[in-house]
């Protein structure tokens, strides 16, 4: 364990990404809409230590009542469109919508008309597009700060 | 009885073994796989929309059957019931298995999950914690990938199979590939042969720890964990160096690979595959020494030898019960000569075995990568090899277990394609193992399969 832990300290040593020089948060809710996994694979080495998303203030958390953001990733397929949007209506205000990846973006859509809705912005207001077949951990993180940016300027 | 049925039953017999089943111009085919590797189509017609059911030879072919009957309208005949797969009745009585009793009552989880997983659903019907019976609804992610494939060329087709599924992006693709170049009498040279074992045993390579990090997730060992995601990150920082995308997309073609790598690249490659050995052999036995995550493995989720072969099961699932399965043992079409699948001494088919299963894999997979990339890598083409046919079928051995892909087409047109994946094997044993466990071991269960939705709803 003792190794384990001392492996993690360096791992966060040599991390990729700089010291946090912020002091808000978002709380992030993710829904897989219908993606091929890619960006869930991402999005979780987002949070892994190299990148450590919660160092930011930049956490993950288990329901829509609790969040900020709500994460899609895929194309929205029909089956899942209503679920979608039951993870929005949950969500208080004020919340903003990040489609993350190509297909939650409408480019290049692999399916039949009758399975897919097609992008994310055809069921919600998108606020943040993160685009990439999948976006890199850092590229995922880097979107995500900005919007943490975007955030502190409009704070009075 | 049908003379389909006789002929299943009989290769059955003769030690064949279940590899899909898929409807196709007013036909249901049945693919079987023989021991040494060679296939078998069974075709059986269908009738004013019905036709036999072999779920009572094959029972590994249930979900098959009630996908067909979802997507092409056939009834089978013998299937009872047949409950819905792919279609979401809101009617829960037609879709679940009913369990009754004073104490019995269900629990919803999903589509949406607690943490960043796939969406699926999973109705546990349970007493108390004690689980009596899952039922699992998938294809929420159903994207009708493979009627949208229909009318591609070859070329054009390819992405239907990768996207399928990130996770098994090289494995799908090489299985589609290789359905097509059977398809087109077209027989990789041994240059390509080998490029295209390193770009499937890199993915296996990076999945493997992903599914090591994902147990340690699965009873909350955050510092097993998070070791285990940070090799994840190395390998697929090596899948990026070597080929310039982390999950190596778009590296499969048919009759082709763009596996291409320089001395120095080979000698890089096996620098950084080396310290990713080093590093996962000293974090393994971390995981081997720390008793209370070592407490929460055995014993839990159990699948018998008797019942994996039973329900179909493939891959590291299949090898932890006991089965000596592993299609690169029959993959001639790639570069594992001699191959003998592994198994640890401890063979349970519980979480441990399944945990230790992946350990042993990760072990042999860098002693082939190791003797594969002795020298750069010069990938050429296919050379003729076989008889042109309308039909092909590639069966490649994915992280999760054997993927088969079968082709039809005509003047090299996508008639059908149909692609059952390792993880569509593998659910309903998921299922199987959750019954009778606790429910809060249930997501340790799951995980010790780490089965992806996407590429089972397509």
């Amino acid at each position: 364990m003792l190794t384990l832990l001392r492996d993690l300290r360096r791992l966060r040593q040599t991390a990729a990404l700089p010291r946090p020089d912020r002091g808000r948060s978002l709380a992030l809710r993710h829904v897989d809409a219908g993606s091929c996994n890619g960006c869930e694979h991402e999005l979780t080495l987002a949070n892994s230590p190299y990148y450590d998303l919660q160092r930011f203030g930049l956490g993950l958390v288990a329901s829509p009542r609790h969040a900020d953001v709500l994460l899609v990733t895929g194309p929205v397929t029909s089956r899942m469109r209503e679920p979608l949007l039951a993870a929005y209506n949950a969500m208080p205000e004020p919340r903003r919508v990040a489609a993350l990846g190509d297909c939650a973006l409408g480019c290049n859509l692999l399916g039949t008309h009758d399975a897919l809705v097609g992008a994310v912005d055809e069921v919600l207001p998108v606020a943040l597009r993160i685009s990439g077949c999948p976006p890199r951990p850092d590229e995922i993180a880097a979107a995500l700060l900005a919007l943490i940016d975007q955030k502190n300027q409009h704070a009075p | 009885m049908s003379r389909h049925r006789d002929t299943v039953q009989q290769s059955i017999e003769a030690g064949s073994r279940f590899a899909t089943l898929y409807a196709s111009e007013n036909t249901v085919r049945t693919v079987l796989v023989a021991p040494h590797g060679a296939t078998q189509i069974i075709v059986s017609p269908v009738v004013d929309g019905h036709a036999r059911s072999v779920v009572d030879l094959v029972p590994a072919a249930a979900w098959d059957e009630r996908e067909a009957a979802d997507l092409y309208g056939i009834c089978f005949d013998g299937h009872e019931p047949l409950r819905p797969l792919v279609n979401h009745d809101p009617d829960l009585e037609s879709w679940t298995v009913p369990v009754q009793g004073r104490d019995a009552y269900q629990i919803a989880v999903g589509p949406i999950h607690a943490g960043v997983i796939e969406s699926g659903h999973f109705r546990f019907h349970v007493v108390g914690d004690r689980i009596l019976h899952l039922d699992a609804r998938l294809f929420y992610k159903h994207r009708g990938l493979e009627r949208a494939a229909e009318g591609h060329s070859p070329e054009g087709g390819i992405a239907f199979a990768q996207r399928a599924c990130a996770g098994c992006a090289v494995s799908n693709s090489l299985a589609y590939a290789h359905a097509w170049e059977n398809a087109l009498g077209l027989a990789p040279t041994r240059e390509l042969s080998c490029s295209r074992t390193i770009l499937l045993e890199l993915e296996r390579l990076w999945n493997h720890l992903n599914d090591i990090a994902a147990i340690c997730a699965g009873v909350g060992f955050a510092a097993g964990n998070n070791r285990f995601a940070g090799l994840t990150e190395n390998a697929r920082r090596l899948n990026e160096a070597l080929t310039g995308h982390r999950f190596l997309f778009d590296t499969i073609s048919v009759g082709g690979s763009t596996l291409t790598l320089t001395r120095e690249q080979v000698a890089h490659a096996r620098e950084q595959l080396e310290a990713i050995r080093d590093e996962s052999r000293r974090a393994w036995r971390e995981l081997l020494f720390n008793a209370s995550f070592q407490d929460r493995l055995p014993d839990v989720g159990v699948v018998s030898a008797d019942d994996a072969r039973t329900l179909g099961a493939v891959g590291p699932a299949a090898r932890a019960s006991g089965l000596a399965e592993d299609a690169r043992t029959t993959s001639h079409r790639l570069a594992y000569d001699d191959f003998q699948p592994v198994a640890p001494k401890r063979t349970a088919g519980d979480v441990q075995a399944r945990l230790e299963q992946r350990a042993v894999e990760l072990l042999q997979t860098f002693d082939l990568l190791e003797s594969l990339l002795d020298a750069p890598v010069n990938p050429t083409s296919t050379v003729a090899g076989g008889l042109e046919a309308d039909v092909g079928i590639g069966r490649v051995e994915s992280p999760r277990g054997a993927t088969v892909c079968v082709v039809e087409h005509t003047n090299r047109q996508i008639k059908r394609v149909h692609l059952r994946t390792g993880s569509y094997a593998n659910w309903p044993v998921v299922a199987h193992a959750a019954a009778g466990n606790l429910l809060p071991d249930f997501p340790l269960i799951n995980k010790s399969f780490e089965l992806c939705y996407a590429c089972a709803d397509r």
